[in-house]
Formats: structure tokens, C-alpha cells, sequence
């Protein structure tokens, strides 16, 4: 297994590396000093910034230069537009978003999946037709309108009627810059659970029409049908039989959304006030932050490429068919 | 396999659960302190709209939320009266600076019990007296290219021998802030004098500006590139925590020099009526703390200011109508019921759209050239788009200088103005610019930022002009492109903004200074000798009725050549919560946040 994964990480370096390769064009189209300095920059200053930030370099050498950085897990590169260290940004802002999309990915996966179940089981029944109608109606709403009217109805105006109301609308000054600030149960409550309960409405009718459709898939074999003929109960047959041998593709859903646990929700952040790092990259986005922009990407990829390889591993591990090698 | 990895997973999960208990139980115990504190302080919670600050050290700072955030830290020689904004009186000296030729030389006296906030960057951590040297130190970060020349603009052959002392210390191995500039002497510790190269009045506005605060040099050393967020001054307030683009904390500085509310008398009737002169006479800052808070969108910032758990904020344009009565402009009865009351400001500003001068079509000063730009502008209809967009709530006027200065044009209007809409007077333009019914003309290309305001703005302006056969042709981009762009002379015609650094029309009319043009300020390349000639002499003038009528002169000079279509200024509305005391927002300067209070009962 070991062998296996050496040898994936090593295939997707040039996969990391082009990434890293197009990001680094792409940023560099339009002018970025001039974007930094506005829109009464002297020529003088337009000169000044382009040394300092090593545009004037070549463009292999920002790229050998940045590439060297990442591979020597050097991130005191500072932002053009905070002056803080881009590492130290990225250590601040993975447990808030942490604080939501963990709760997030554990809820929604638990749920759908069971939801999942009961549908497939009840397949055409009343019962299967209204929790898909329900997941339907939850995914065709944008999360925009959910986190208006989640604001409004669900912290706000409950507040205005009962003084201890848990949630609020957006996390205040109050927080500081403690990163345990989200993870102490009452703040937790108040600032994380509306934005959990609302990233779960969403994702909710995605996944759960996703499990849904593995399940009938699933309960239309052979082994199903062995299992029912052999006197195993309805509870065994979903949860030991069905279950297990979705794994896969079960295995692939959570895999796939596990680099969100690290990258946030930028809707929800900008809303709801969390310092996470989806916040933290649409704001470096919006600055045209260089430094943060590429340094964010790098990493992005990274996980991708890390969960891409684990999601292998765990294939293996859940099921003793699949060989690595 | 499986059957050993399982109670090692449950060993993993029970030992993740343990740290995260244990985690928020040492949390727990850290925040208790400072729960405690904050809970028997006097708190005020206000609003920063969008992402606040990009620095805290003042001459790397230029945007409104830089000047609010160091405004609190950090204090300049003189600073705008909280009565009237318009006006200047000393913060750290003991009286206005005096010239005694005129306006080249001016004599600065500082306070002497001004001390730098207490911190680790002094011997024993006790913050020392302001002297001379630190003003010099500080207007000569202004020169060192290491803080990339963000405010040079400011005093750019402004003080003699500045400009000198800037290219040969840039030029050297090491800036030496110990080298001598011409235009600084001191005369002992609290006393000093700078000699400019010739009087400039707006010098005197330039010591108000936030850039210009007074920093101590052994913070800036102590601290090196961290200075930015390590803010050390002899402001109201200390910083306690920043969490940028989220949130802002300080305490009181309990060390403020001796700063009192303004008196009775300063106040006017209306202000009074307000009760805005309650606190006349009294030391401040009044609160023990001041939390900002950023809000990047509008909709969480209005619900917490309508949960009272935000002292002020302004009213964003969609929720202009939830509190006040479109036509009176009054704020609604539910408002009032709650105490909530309300205060507007017009804005010094200019927005427009400019035309490139030297652009094949649309730029240079022959009468068909102008000709063509008049009958665009004449096209135009900004009534009609202040009504439809902003609900009528911005001041249409003509000329670059803003409402509230001295050289605005009486009821917001100047003959030499080619407002429109007139279509006739277009189309009899039209034909004298060599395009009659608006043939032979090319498309206008117009560059403008990718909004969706933009677009429905751009929208209304084309089918205007398509009434009189010009065909309008919008480009949208993103704001770095859109500036790139008109930096580089490539748009032939731009829309863009601009808002006053200070209350007098010289800093509007330099966007039309020669010297200026792209990549500076004067975006249109407007190039005319007359108007450079005028501009030098009125930078040297003190206000007057001849400097008035220079400007009168120069506006019109402006707008017969018609350099730009426009323009138009904001009002900002804001609501307070009744908990606030003392407040009359202005975005003026930001030194008033040490004048407000809160009444906590009036919060429960």
C-alpha cells in the first residue's frame, strides 16, 4: 500500500505543479500593482512595488521561487494587502471554518445516508416521494436566500421577541482572535449552529438524492435478494448488507466534499461573520492579495490531491476486492 | 484487519473528544478574565462597513477604514472640530501653528503632557513625552520608499529640501532618518518650525490627515515590517486585538493627555436640540472600550444595529426605505417610537464620467472635438438616473468642485455646463462636431467596473444617447482592469469616482492639473496652461474672495471644454441607537470616536 501511495503522490506532482503553473499566469494577465495601488498611483510607486513584490523577475523565477517555498513549507510570505504572514492567516483561519463544515459533512453524511435508505426501501411509496420532493425543494434554493431568511427569521427576529435566544446574526468583536473562540459550546451554539443547520438544508437534497439512487442501485442485487431469501431481517439487510456494499461510492461522496472541510463556505463566512478561510480567500480575491490567492490555490490542490489518494486507500480498506498496486 | 483497527478507531475518537473538551475548558478559563473586565467596562460596539483596515501604520494607510481604525491609536498636529468638520483647530499643539511671512514658514508649539500609548517597545514598558523629533521622524516616513510612497503625493514639493532628502536617501544603501532636511528646524524639544518651498495652504490640511500621525520611532525599529498592526501613538484608545477584515478591539488609554468635550457655545442650535452639547466641558474618551466590528454585507449589519446591539450605522441604500419616507426624507414613526434618531451628511464627492482628452475621437481642445463631447453630455440625462437608481437622493451639479466648497456653482448649477438632457442643442452640436443625425460616428467605447448598478446604469445611458443617433458602446471590467486601462490612456471614455481628500476645492481641481495626468490623478489628461498656471497660483493663495473667483474661473474653464459628463455627490444617512451618546458622524476625519458615550441603561 505504501508503495502505492509513493508512487500517486509522485504521479501528481506535475498534476500540482501545472496547477500552480496556469494560477500564476492567469493572476498575472491584467497588472497587478496597479490593481494593489489604486487609481492615483505615480509611476514612481508602480515601479517601487513591482521590484518589491519580484514582478519584474522573470517569470520562471517567481514560479521556481514560489514552487521552492511551498516544497520547503515556507509560507512567511505577507500578504500584499494585510502585511500579516500568509502561513499564520492559514493557521488562523482552519477551525473556524472547521467549527462549521466538520458538524456540516458528520450531519449531512449521517442523514442522507439513512434518508437514503429509508427512501430506497420504500422505493415509489408515498414516503420515498416525499422526502425526494422534500430534498428537491431544499437544492433548488440558492443558500444565499436560505442565509437571508435564516438571519432575519432564524437570529434575528426570534431575538427581538426572546432575550436568551441562542443565535446570533453574525459573530461580533467579542470573538477576538482566539481560535478556540468557536469551539467553546455557548459561542459554538450561537455563532456556528444556524450556519450548520443551513449548509445542511442545502447539501442535504444533493447527497440524500445521491445515496438514494447508490441504494436502489444496491438493493436491485442478487445479494439483497439471498439475504431477504435467507430470513435476515429488513434492519440487517439495509444497515449490514446494503450499507457495506455502497461503501464505494459512499466512500467516494465524503471524500470528495473532505477538502471543503478546509476551505469553508465563502457564503456562509462572508454572512455570518466567520474568519474561516473561505472568507479569508474571497476577501485576498477581491484585494487581488497575490501572495494569499496563490499560496490558497497550492494548498487546495494539495488536498485534493491528498483526499483523491486516501479516497484509494479507504476503497481498499472498505473492500477487500480492490487490490493497490 | 478490521476487527483491530476498531478499538483503535474508538481510542482516536474518545481521545479527539478529550482534547476538544479539554481544549474549550483551558479556553473557557482563558476568556474569564477578560469576559469579567469587559462586563464592568463601558463598551461601545460600532460598525465598520466592508472589510476595515489594510494597515494600521498611518503612512501606509490611505483608505476611509485605515484613517478610522489609526484615528483611534494614533493623533496628527491638528485635527477637524467635531462642531464643525469643516474646520481645523490644534490636537497636539497648543495652538494653531503661525507663519510669520505669510505662509512659507510656520511655527508649531506641541503639548507638553502628550505621551506614546505604554508599551514593550520603551525602556520599562512606560510610554515617553512627544518631542519635536518624532514629527520629523514621522513626515519622513512619509519620503522612505520602503512604505511604497503610498502618501508622498501629500507633501510632494511641499517642504524645502523634502523632495532632495527623499531621492538621495531612497538612492543610498540605508534611508538615514538622522540626515537633515532643510525645511525642519527644531528649536528645542516641544517647539519647531518647517519652512516650505512656497506658502501652501493646504499644508495646514495635510497636518490633519492621518498619514501625517505622530509615531515614535522606537516602535517603528522595535517592531519592524509587525509595525502595521503593532500601533503605538498618543491616541484615545490602545489596541487590543485585530483581527483583520473581521474585527477591531482597543481599550482606553488611560494616559490621554487632557482632550475636553466641545463647549456649549461651539455648538449650534440644531445640534443642541440634539443634545449633542451635553457632555461640554467633560475630559474624554468616555468609554472604557470600543469594538469595531466588519460587515462586508450590508444585510448583518443592519439586523444587529436593529437589534440595538450596534451603536450607529449608516443606512445601506436598500434598507433606505425600510427607515426612512422616501419623499420627506424623515425617518419613520417605528424608528423614532424606539429613540433611534437619525443625522445626514452630504459627501464631498464627484462622480463622473470622463472623457480620455487624448483619445483620436473624443480628446483634444479644437471646437468640433468639443463640440462632440458637449452634444454627449448634453445627451445625458442624470436627473433621470438619480431618480431611477438612487431614489433621488444624490445632488446632480455641474463642475468637479462638490457641494459644501467654496467655487460650487449656486443651486448646484454653472452656465458653462452642458447639462443636459436638451437633445435639440445635441443635435445642433452633433452637426458642428462634423457628425450630423450622429453619422460617421463611431461607437463611444465607455469603460466601466462590472457591477450590476453599473450595468443598468449603462443601460439608461445608451438608450439616451441612441436618441440622438450616438452609438454607445459599454465595456465592463474588473476594477484593476478598468484602472489599468485609463492609467495606460486606453479608454476613451471612463466612469469613476473620486471623493475629496479635504474640504477645499484645490484637491478636486488637481484632477485636472497637467502634471497630473494618467497614471496620476488626472485621469483625463486634461492639459491646458491656462488652468496649470491658475492652479499654481491658487496653491499658494489663503481663502479669499480673489482665490474663490480663481476657482469659479477654473471650474467653468472645465466644463466648457466638458472634460467629463457629470457630476454627482452622495448624502449618507445614518441612524443611531438611543445607548449612544454624543454622536454626529461625519467621515470628515475619525478622530471623534473619544467623544461618544453610551448609556447603558438605555441599551437594556
Amino acid at each position: 500500500m505504501w508503495n502505492y501511495i509513493v508512487r500517486r503522490t509522485l504521479y501528481n506532482i506535475p498534476v500540482f505543479l501545472s496547477i500552480i503553473f496556469v494560477v500564476m499566469i492567469a493572476l498575472r494577465v491584467n497588472d497587478p500593482v496597479s490593481a494593489q495601488l489604486g487609481k492615483n498611483a505615480s509611476q514612481e510607486q508602480i515601479d517601487l512595488l513591482t521590484q518589491e513584490y519580484g514582478l519584474d523577475q522573470p517569470f520562471y523565477e517567481q514560479y521556481a521561487r514560489f514552487i521552492g517555498k511551498l516544497f520547503t513549507l515556507n509560507f512567511d510570505e505577507r500578504s500584499w494587502d494585510q502585511g500579516f504572514p500568509v502561513g499564520e492567516m492559514i493557521i488562523n483561519a482552519i477551525p473556524p471554518s472547521m467549527a462549521v463544515t466538520i458538524p456540516t459533512l458528520t450531519i449531512t453524511a449521517t442523514i442522507a445516508i439513512c434518508v437514503g435508505l429509508v427512501s430506497a426501501f420504500f422505493r415509489g411509496r408515498a414516503i420515498d416521494r416525499s422526502l425526494m420532493f422534500i430534498a428537491v425543494i431544499g437544492m433548488s434554493i440558492s443558500v444565499l436566500v436560505y442565509i437571508i431568511i435564516g438571519q432575519y427569521w432564524g437570529a434575528f427576529l426570534p431575538s427581538t421577541q426572546y432575550e436568551d435566544w441562542p443565535f446570533q446574526v453574525t459573530v461580533d468583536a467579542s470573538a477576538g482572535s482566539s481560535w478556540y473562540f468557536f469551539f467553546k459550546p455557548v459561542n459554538w451554539v450561537s455563532f456556528c449552529m444556524l450556519p450548520v443547520l443551513i449548509n445542511v438544508t442545502v447539501a442535504l437534497g444533493y447527497d440524500t438524492r445521491f445515496y438514494r439512487a447508490v441504494m436502489v442501485e444496491e438493493s436491485q442485487r442478487d445479494y439483497i435478494r439471498t439475504a431477504r431469501a435467507k430470513g435476515a431481517s429488513t434492519r440487517r439487510v439495509m444497515f449490514v448488507h446494503m450499507l457495506k456494499n455502497a461503501m464505494i461510492p459512499i466512500i467516494t461522496r465524503i471524500m470528495i466534499s473532505l477538502p471543503f472541510v478546509i476551505t469553508g463556505s465563502i457564503l456562509i463566512e462572508v454572512y455570518f461573520g466567520i474568519p474561516g478561510m473561505g472568507r479569508t480567500l474571497i476577501n485576498a480575491i477581491n484585494a487581488k492579495d497575490f501572495p494569499v490567492i496563490q499560496t490558497f490555490t497550492a494548498l487546495f490542490a494539495a488536498l485534493f490531491i491528498v483526499s483523491n489518494i486516501l479516497t484509494d486507500v479507504l476503497y481498499a480498506l472498505a473492500d477487500p476486492r480492490v487490490r493497490l498496486s | 484487519m478490521t476487527m483491530i483497527a476498531r478499538p483503535r478507531r474508538r481510542f482516536a475518537i474518545a481521545a479527539a473528544c478529550a482534547a476538544v473538551l479539554c481544549s474549550s475548558a483551558g479556553a473557557a478559563e482563558m476568556t474569564t478574565e477578560t469576559d469579567s473586565v469587559r462586563a464592568e467596562s463601558k463598551v461601545m460596539q460600532l460598525p465598520i462597513r466592508t472589510d476595515g483596515p489594510k494597515s494600521l501604520d498611518p503612512v501606509e494607510g490611505s483608505t476611509t477604514y485605515d484613517n478610522m481604525a489609526c484615528a483611534q491609536f494614533y493623533e496628527t498636529l491638528l485635527t477637524n472640530k467635531y462642531t464643525n468638520p469643516m474646520e481645523m483647530e490644534p490636537l497636539l499643539l497648543t495652538e494653531m501653528p503661525t507663519s510669520p511671512d505669510g505662509g512659507t514658514t510656520w511655527h508649531f508649539k506641541l503639548k507638553p503632557d502628550v505621551y506614546f500609548h505604554d508599551n514593550e517597545c520603551f525602556p520599562d514598558g512606560k510610554g515617553r513625552t512627544i518631542r519635536a523629533d518624532d514629527v520629523f521622524y514621522s513626515i519622513k516616513r512619509l519620503a522612505d520608499d520602503e512604505h511604497k510612497l503610498e502618501n508622498w503625493w501629500l507633501l510632494d514639493g511641499t517642504i524645502l529640501g523634502f523632495n532632495e532628502y527623499k531621492d538621495e536617501q531612497n538612492a543610498a544603501d540605508e534611508f538615514d532618518y538622522d540626515a537633515p532636511v532643510e525645511g525642519f528646524r527644531k528649536i528645542n524639544d516641544l517647539e519647531f518650525e518647517i519652512v516650505l518651498t512656497k506658502p501652501v495652504y493646504r499644508f495646514l490640511y495635510i497636518l490633519g490627515m492621518f498619514q501625517t500621525s505622530v509615531v515614535p520611532r522606537e516602535a517603528v525599529e522595535y517592531y519592524g515590517q509587525d509595525f502595521s498592526r503593532n500601533p503605538v501613538g498618543t491616541g484615545p484608545f490602545i489596541l487590543d486585538t485585530w483581527v483583520p477584515k473581521q474585527s477591531l478591539t482597543a481599550n482606553k488609554n488611560p494616559n490621554y493627555h487632557p482632550v475636553y468635550y466641545p463647549e456649549r457655545g461651539e455648538w449650534s442650535s440644531a445640534d443642541k436640540r440634539n443634545r449633542l452639547h451635553r457632555a461640554a466641558g467633560k475630559q474624554v474618551p468616555f468609554v472604557d472600550r470600543v469594538e469595531f466590528t466588519m460587515f462586508v454585507e450590508d444585510q448583518p449589519m443592519w439586523l444587529e444595529f436593529s437589534k440595538g446591539k450596534l451603536g450607529y450605522t449608516q443606512v445601506p441604500e436598500d434598507y433606505f426605505t425600510d427607515a426612512f419616507d422616501l419623499a420627506s426624507k424623515q425617518l419613520k414613526e417605528e424608528w423614532l417610537r424606539k429613540g433611534i434618531r437619525a443625522h445626514s451628511n452630504l459627501l464631498l464627492d464627484f462622480t463622473f464620467r470622463g472623457f480620455n482628452m487624448e483619445d483620436e475621437l473624443l480628446g483634444g481642445y479644437t471646437p468640433e472635438k468639443r463640440a462632440l463631447r458637449r452634444a454627449i453630455s448634453y445627451a445625458i440625462d442624470l436627473d433621470e438616473i438619480n431618480k431611477t437608481f438612487y431614489n433621488g437622493r444624490r445632488i446632480v451639479y455641474d463642475g468637479p468642485i462638490p457641494p459644501g466648497l467654496e467655487g460650487h456653482p449656486e443651486n448646484h448649477r454653472a452656465d458653462a455646463a452642458a447639462r443636459g438632457p436638451n437633445l435639440s442643442k445635441a443635435k445642433q452640436l452633433l452637426a458642428e462636431a462634423g457628425y450630423p443625425n450622429g453619422e460617421g460616428l463611431p461607437a463611444i467605447r465607455f469603460y466601466t467596473s462590472q457591477n450590476t448598478l453599473n450595468n443598468a446604469v449603462s443601460e439608461m445611458v445608451k438608450r439616451q444617447l441612441a436618441q440622438v443617433n450616438i452609438k454607445f458602446e459599454p465595456v465592463f471590467l474588473d476594477f484593476s482592469t478598468l484602472i489599468e486601462n485609463i492609467n495606460k490612456k486606453k479608454a476613451p471614455m471612463f466612469g469613476f469616482a473620486w471623493s475629496s481628500d479635504y474640504p477645499d476645492a484645490e484637491n478636486n481641481l488637481a484632477l485636472f492639473y497637467g502634471p497630473n495626468e494618467a497614471p496620476g490623478s488626472n485621469h483625463y489628461n486634461y492639459k491646458r496652461p491656462e488652468f496649470d498656471a491658475m492652479y499654481e497660483q491658487v496653491l499658494t493663495m489663503n481663502p479669499s474672495e480673489e482665490r474663490t473667483a480663481i476657482y469659479e474661473q477654473m471650474r467653468d474653464m472645465v466644463l466648457e471644454d466638458c472634460a467629463y459628463v457629470g457630476g454627482m455627490a452622495r448624502e449618507r444617512f445614518y441612524l443611531m441607537n438611543p445607548w449612544l451618546l454624543n454622536c454626529k458622524p461625519t467621515e470628515r476625519y475619525y478622530g471623534w470616536f473619544k467623544f461618544l458615550d453610551v448609556d447603558d441603561e438605555a441599551r437594556n
